[in-house]
């Protein structure tokens, strides 16, 4: 998920029905230039080399777990053959799912440490320079769910955020990491660190959802146990709500862990684009 | 003899990733016969026909929040959106 704000210019986007790397490619109305929708960047056109902000989002939860959780959300309706729907309840490209063919068009391309259609949970990473191990982080260009999703619903303290400060323009810096969802068979989290920033992964394989956190608080580095479901505990017995990454017993003042920027993607896909990426292993 | 076996490998080994690095841009379809969706509409929670165990990309930003149903997004690839006064586009 991306802003479709871009140096003070509101963008919207429409699907080319170009392929690059095995992907669609989205274009802007305004200019129409070429995007990747996995990197966030421009590969053609007036805007090529600039790239979009990407924000954190639930990539995938079920609508159950959602719902207890934002119960005020609003769900996309559209027209499906003149009904409004919600949804169709399939899936139109089950099997490109199921075949271990990459690419809609079956194309060939391989990286051989996992197999091409294992789903991963692909994080990048930047170090900034100057603070200590806590600082930097973050997706496509260093900005996480900062003013985005921790701290979304307001009211909460003020917690000291180093992923807004500058922005590091240079990409040499960051890492890129891949947690295959079979690691989370018996446990939903791992606490890593990742290019010296504390991170949270989680994926909980009966809702499917999926978050990636930053585990440090106003500099503080917390770890997390699991507890039960989407709840899990740090070492001071706190819980908290991985879904809305709020501390359960800190609901008055309203601490959240901060949301980074992370995708559910096919093994082959990631590692086409990021080759140098590590894979976690316990 | 062997420098020049080495110096081989290395102008094959070069050959396939300088190739790689111009991956074409290939085009699959006419614009927009995927149509994006550029003026989403929405119901609120109670409206939505949607079973339990759906899979959703749910977004929150400033106490606003958005469901989007995976499979209709399958139809549209692209949702334009402002959540919580961002604006966003939401990818599939």
């Amino acid at each position: 998920m991306y802003s479709r704000e871009l140096e003070g210019k509101t963008y919207t986007f429409g699907v080319s029905g170009k392929l690059w790397r095995d992907a669609l490619l989205m274009y802007d109305h305004q200019t129409r230039s070429l995007w990747s929708h996995i990197t966030g960047e421009a590969i053609q056109g007036p805007l090529k080399g600039k790239k979009l902000k990407s924000l954190a989002s639930m990539p995938q939860i079920t609508w159950k777990t959602w719902l207890d959780n934002y119960p005020n959300t609003r769900v996309l309706s559209v027209p499906v053959r003149g009904v409004m729907r919600e949804d169709i309840g399939r899936d139109v490209y089950e099997r490109y799912h199921t075949s271990q063919d990459t690419g809609v068009s079956g194309t060939k391309y391989t990286d051989k440490r996992l197999p091409n259609k294992q789903l991963v949970i692909g994080v990048q990473v930047q170090r900034q320079a100057g603070e200590d191990g806590l600082a930097g982080q973050d997706g496509a260009d260093g900005q996480a769910g900062a003013d985005g999703q921790a701290g979304a619903d307001g009211g909460q303290v003020n917690i000291k955020n180093y992923l807004t400060q500058t922005q590091p323009k240079d990409s040499d810096n960051t890492y890129y990491r891949a947690y295959p969802l079979t690691l989370f068979s018996d446990t939903p989290i791992i606490n890593d660190t990742v290019n010296g920033v504390p991170l949270l992964i989680f994926h909980d394989k009966k809702t499917f959802a999926t978050a990636v956190y930053n585990r440090a608080i106003d500099g503080v580095m917390l770890k997390f146990m699991p507890k039960s479901g989407y709840t899990v505990q740090d070492l001071s017995g706190s819980q908290w709500n991985l879904i809305t990454g709020k501390a359960k017993s800190h609901e008055a003042i309203d601490i959240r862990l901060e949301r980074i920027p992370a995708v559910n993607i096919y093994w082959f896909a990631w590692a086409r684009y990021y080759p140098e990426t590590t894979i976690y292993t316990r | 003899m062997n420098k020049l076996m080495i110096i081989l490998l290395l102008s094959i080994t070069i050959t396939v990733y300088a190739d790689d690095l111009t991956d074409p841009i290939r085009t699959l379809l006419p614009f927009d016969a995927i149509p994006a969706i550029t003026e989403p509409q929405f119901v609120p929670a109670g409206k939505a026909k949607l079973d339990p165990d759906a899979s959703v990309i749910g977004v929150t930003f400033n106490g606003e929040s958005h469901a989007y149903s995976l499979y209709l997004l399958n139809g549209h690839e692209i949702v334009n959106d402002v959540v919580g006064g961002k604006k966003i586009a939401t990818t599939w």
